[in-house]
């Protein structure tokens, strides 16, 4: 199926001056297939939703690099509404602080691009916000694993002592552990006992000595949402996925996505 | 120049030893350029006879001044250390003034807020936002007289970056020397006044470029009376690089603008060496050490040559270019900003090697907000050290026969010269700004660059090299938010306080004297000595030279 190219607004509003970076973003999603129109500087909020009206946008980039984002990206939402036209999705970029964000998107901006963010990461982002493919959260968390030198002497603290049920005790040959399964409400804790000095827990337990080895989220999109993470460039130890533990699917992001923690995605086998 | 036989052997042999290692050990890149493209040999050689040396460098404060404009630079004074400041109420912009000056900074240099630099007052709608957000509120001469609260006048020189509306802003200047019983004789200082670049690239423009340069040319010849120690513009290249030109570029279209400059005031009736003397030029100073030392020795030398040959100045003060540095906002990373200490303090070595005459060095905090204090004092003290612990400042021009920094510095004026011929052949500055070609060559020289970042061809640490998985924000200067109620209080107390049909009558003056030729600088003084405001004077000549709205 040809899609017709999605259509960008960029605008500057309020009075700065500086459009270097929307001139380079609207450069950018042009090279990406789309079609942008830059409104030029001292754009007010209403002469900005009117553009987008009557320019058919799919979207609206807002840029301002003087401090008053906070004021004026909520009034570009609250004038698209006024004008019945609230689907037109805002996103934001520019010089705004990190604390501010959470208060931008309260007011309906739909995601802000702080400074350093790739031009790439932008078009895909703009891409799936127009296609519905923006990936949906996931399900639950599937369980915690914790790294053990012993599921043997482990197992008498949860089994006993918090009274949690073991679910099944198995050994995964190619990753050289062997994995303990204890339900706790809706999800599960998972011992990693490794099996050789190959094993990944081997090296963990080495470095940093038993803990929390990684956060696994249950998801059922995994193929369509490693391709999407790949193109956002969320680094990645696996780009597809592999065999787990039960028959699912799994796939561990790297820990550099997540500030140091360790999240595995995974998929489980599919109920006959 | 002719080499000795014994040269010639050296040079082979070496050369023959460069192959032999590159055989081994490949070169790090397979071709090394510049910022602006230009190639980087592996090695430069002496290349400079006698008459060359005199011809092309020459000693410091003498023709083409290459390596300086003064016979003894730093040796006798150090550049002036003046660092932009200004932010909310004037009040607030003038204890941070004073705590500047007393840390040992030794000139004043003012941000003006959005709504200032484009003629709004802090009540008009299109000021909602932005009051006091980069720099400070000025709304009436009430503002200017907090803003140099116990400032004497007559003892520092302050800087303004304000363009559309520098006439008004200077009135102002003059009029609270006035209250301080300063003359205007005695003031000294710069406002940037550099209509050209706003349209170019830094975008607070207000009226069409033909009157703009006429405002300009007004501001020329009344200074040239009243205020003849006043530096009565600033022609900027510092906004044209943080567009995203290169260092040529940078170079090239700001002394392009600057002989538009020149052309406006000779056509306006002036004599060159009544107003040369008085122009001063402010560029910037980015990461490429050596390149940015050589653009400083480039330009100057360039502008001496156009001053001479082009415009037959023939007072050495017109020759000279005297310019003012800024460190690269935009080489800043918002990533792990303490490295940004060590960008500005190579970038502001630049500036020094470069022969700047004053300096703003930025704070590590620029690329999140304003800066706090804390901040502040850290790049002022960046510029204390190398003044007063490398030694740097010991020698004149210690990079002048360096090889590598004589070649760069010829192929900077070769190339900007290329560039501002062809700007010659567009029928000058005015008319290439118009038609976009100056805007045009910037956006390339712009996203190319990101592309190369992008694609990790060029590395910057922190950003897509060297990350850190966790950024922890400091502490930021917030502007508060409630500031913008008490300054629209303020003015509207001061326009109910004042003689209203004063100001009037000193407005119908001043559209009088916009409509006729008559030099529009000493109605717009009267004016802000009867409490108009900056939108109330602006709004006057917008209705008589109508608005710029951009290409």
């Amino acid at each position: 199926m040809v899609m017709k190219p999605i259509r960008v607004l960029i605008a500057k509003p309020g009075l700065d001056g500086h459009d270097r970076g929307a001139l380079i973003i609207a450069q950018a999603l042009r090279d990406h297939g789309m079609e942008v129109i830059y409104t030029g500087l001292r754009q007010s909020a209403v002469q900005i939703a009117r553009a987008a009206i009557q320019e058919d946008v799919d979207v609206i980039g807002l840029s301002s690099l003087s401090g008053a984002h906070k004021s004026l990206f909520p009034k570009v939402v609250e004038a698209l509404k006024e004008q019945e036209a609230a689907d037109i999705p805002v996103i934001g970029g520019g010089v705004i602080p990190a604390e501010d964000i959470p208060y931008l998107e309260s007011k309906g901006v739909a995601k802000i691009f702080t400074s350093g963010s790739p031009t790439d990461a932008i078009a895909v982002y703009i891409k799936q916000l127009i296609h519905k493919e923006t990936v949906q959260t996931p399900n639950k968390i599937a369980h915690i694993g914790i790294a053990v030198e012993s599921i043997d002497m482990t197992l008498p603290f949860y089994q006993h002592t918090l009274g949690l049920e073991l679910e099944s005790v198995e050994e995964v040959d190619s990753e050289q552990v062997r994995v303990a399964f204890l339900n706790i409400g809706e999800t599960r804790i998972e011992l990693l006992e490794p099996l050789s000095d190959q094993s990944a827990i081997q090296s963990f337990l080495t470095k940093r000595g038993e803990g929390i080895h990684h956060i696994a989220l249950e998801v059922n999109d995994i193929h369509t949402r490693l391709e999407q993470y790949k193109q956002q460039g969320i680094p990645l130890i696996h780009e597809e996925p592999k065999l787990g533990a039960h028959e699912s699917q799994i796939a561990f992001l790297h820990p550099k996505a997540a500030s140091g923690v360790l999240y595995e995605l995974c998929q489980p086998k599919l109920e006959e | 120049m002719t080499r000795s036989s014994n040269y010639d052997h050296s040079k082979q042999a070496w050369e023959k030893d460069v192959e032999k290692t590159t055989a081994r050990f490949p070169e790090r890149k397979s071709s090394f350029i510049t910022s602006s493209e230009l190639p980087i040999n592996r090695l430069y050689e002496p290349a400079q006879s006698e008459e060359q040396y005199i011809e092309e460098i020459g000693f410091p404060g003498q023709y083409p001044y290459t390596r300086g404009i003064q016979p003894t630079m730093y040796r006798s004074r150090y550049w002036t250390m003046r660092q932009y400041a200004g932010f909310g109420s004037a009040e607030e912009t003038n204890e941070r003034f004073r705590y500047l000056l007393k840390q040992g900074q030794t000139g004043l240099s003012v941000a003006f807020d959005l709504p200032t630099q484009i003629g709004y007052d802090s009540d008009d709608p299109m000021a909602e936002g932005e009051v006091g957000k980069v720099g400070v509120a000025i709304d009436s001469l009430h503002d200017m007289e907090q803003l140099f609260h116990e400032i004497p006048l007559d003892q520092v020189s302050t800087s303004m970056t304000i363009n559309a509306p520098a006439s008004i802003l200077l009135a102002m200047y003059i009029a609270v020397g006035e209250k301080q019983g300063v003359k205007p004789e005695k003031l000294t200082g710069t406002i940037q006044n550099d209509i050209l670049k706003e349209y170019i690239a830094r975008g607070t423009y207000i009226y069409p470029p033909k009157p703009s340069m006429r405002l300009i040319t007004d501001i020329f010849a009344y200074c040239e009376t009243h205020l003849p120690k006043f530096n009565t513009i600033s022609i900027s290249g510092y906004h044209i690089r943080e567009a995203g030109s290169t260092a040529v570029q940078e170079v090239a279209f700001t002394l392009a603008n600057g002989m538009a400059y020149v052309d406006a005031a000779i056509e306006a009736g002036l004599e060159v060496d009544q107003f040369a003397p008085r122009l001063a030029f402010f560029f910037n100073a980015h990461n490429q050490f050596f390149e940015e030392a050589a653009k400083f020795r480039a330009a100057r030398r360039m502008w001496a040559k156009i001053m001479k040959e082009h415009y037959g100045a023939e007072n050495p003060k017109s020759w000279k270019l005297r310019f003012h540095t800024q460190t690269g906002g935009s080489t800043l990373t918002a990533q792990q900003p303490d490295n940004n200490i060590v960008r500005v303090t190579l970038q502001a070595l630049a500036a020094v090697m470069g022969g700047t005459q004053s300096l703003h060095t930025n704070s590590r905090d620029e690329a999140l907000a304003l800066p706090t204090e804390d901040s502040a004092r850290i790049a002022l003290r960046t510029q204390q050290i190398i003044a007063n612990e490398s030694g740097v400042a010991d020698t004149i021009d210690p990079l002048g026969g360096s090889y590598y920094v004589e070649a760069l510095t010829d192929q900077i004026e070769n190339e900007a010269n290329e560039y501002i011929e062809r700007i010659k052949k567009l029928g000058g500055a005015v008319q290439a700004v118009e038609e976009g070609y100056m805007q045009r060559e910037i956006h390339k020289a712009a996203y190319d660059a990101q592309k190369r970042l992008e694609a990790n061809e060029d590395i910057v640490v922190g950003l897509n090299e060297y990350q850190l998985d966790e950024e922890i924000h400091q502490d930021l200067l917030r502007v508060d938010e409630a500031l913008e109620k008490a300054q629209i209080d303020k003015t509207q107390h001061v326009r109910n306080t004042r003689d209203d049909s004063h100001v009037e009558t000193c407005l119908e003056e001043l559209r009088n004297a916009a409509r006729s030729n008559e030099n529009v600088m000493p109605f717009i003084v009267e004016a802000v000595k009867a409490y108009a405001t900056v939108g109330e004077i602006a709004n006057v000549m917008r209705d008589e030279f109508g608005e710029y709205t951009g290409m």
